[in-house]
């Protein structure tokens, strides 16, 4: 018994003509007189075998090269035009704040704008309503200070 | 130097045929590493794409103490292991089946290929990745012992081990497969 558990471990090397001599003649005169054991062999044999006749798979000769020429352009490509931006780098740093100003700029002249607008038409308003408008009414409406 | 060696040396100085002519000729062994351990066609050839394109990558830091072809399985395995894991369903044996016509125009002999092929491959779907990537490379591509252990980082005590229990799920899959080995 003792025997069989020392067999067994050594079968799958004994199978794949991996064992040494001495562990293969032990395997060879052990299965001999057990039957057990050699039911094991013929069994991991046929899982073997079974496992071996898996059809092979071919790929047309370039098929993957081209595959992979196509993927390493591809990717060659895309950290060109990252280090394009990279290459950028100080430049676009140069430039940002005039853009950064120029829309600042933009958007603080609508802002006044759009409330000088409003504050004319309060202006209009206020002449059209009857009441006084002295000189520092229309300019409070003007400046939106007035209400 | 081998024939290896110098497609890598070629590759360094800057012609890229030297990768080409390592892919050519290992794009085969390497389709049917990965088809075996994941038993699907389409995906076995992005997975196979994707090792490659890593080879490409590291191969100007690979050192050549090793074998280019224990580098290059190493990371077939592993490229295949991280797929498999990030699918988290290693093969999905209803969708295996299916995709054996139910009339097949072809001769006998093909469905009986189809049928065996559908077979093995739900069969290996069973067997544990470690005991899988072990068996496969044994197997399928014939590797010993020793390479083995330098592809998958263990001992040949391991692999023997790996290569015994991947061989007893077997036999036990096909007994409740078919009722009996094939």
């Amino acid at each position: 018994m003792k025997e069989c558990v020392k067999v067994k471990r050594l079968l799958s090397r004994y199978l794949d003509k991996e064992a040494g001599v001495k562990d293969a003649i032990f395997v060879e005169e052990h299965l001999k007189r057990c039957p057990f054991c050699k039911i094991e062999l013929s069994e991991l044999t046929r899982a073997k075998e079974f496992l071996s006749e898996k059809q092979r798979k071919a790929l047309p000769q370039d098929y993957l090269v081209c595959r992979l020429r196509e993927e390493i352009a591809g990717s060659r490509n895309r950290q060109e035009s990252l280090s394009w931006l990279v290459g950028m780098g100080n430049l676009s740093r140069r430039l940002i704040p005039i853009p950064v100003t120029v829309i600042a700029l933009s958007i603080a002249f609508l802002v006044l704008s759009s409330r000088q607008q409003v504050n004319k038409y309060s202006l209009e308003e206020h002449i059209l309503s009857g009441n006084q408008t002295t000189a520092e009414v229309a300019l409070g409406l003007i400046l939106g200070t007035e209400d | 130097m081998n024939e290896d060696s110098l497609y890598i040396e070629q590759f360094l100085v800057g012609e890229e045929e030297g990768f080409e002519m390592l892919v050519r000729k290992y794009q085969d062994r390497v389709l049917n590493i990965v088809y075996s351990l994941i038993g699907q066609d389409r995906e076995a050839e992005d997975i196979a794409q994707e090792a490659f394109l890593k080879v490409y990558h590291n191969l100007a830091s690979f050192k050549q103490r090793s074998q280019f072809s224990t580098w290059l399985y190493r990371i077939v395995v592993n490229v295949t292991y991280d797929f498999l894991r990030k699918r988290k369903n290693f093969i999905n044996d209803e969708a295996m089946l299916k995709s054996i016509p139910a009339t097949y125009d072809g001769p006998k002999d093909s469905l009986l290929i189809k049928e065996r092929e559908a077979l093995i491959r739900k069969v290996i779907g069973k067997v544990p990745f470690k005991y899988r990537a072990a068996v496969v490379l044994k197997d399928i591509e014939g590797l010993s012992y020793i390479e083995i252990s330098k592809i998958l980082r263990c001992s040949i005590g391991t692999v023997e081990s790996r290569i015994y229990r991947a061989r007893q799920f077997l036999k036990e899959e096909l007994f409740k497969v078919r009722g009996e080995l094939i």
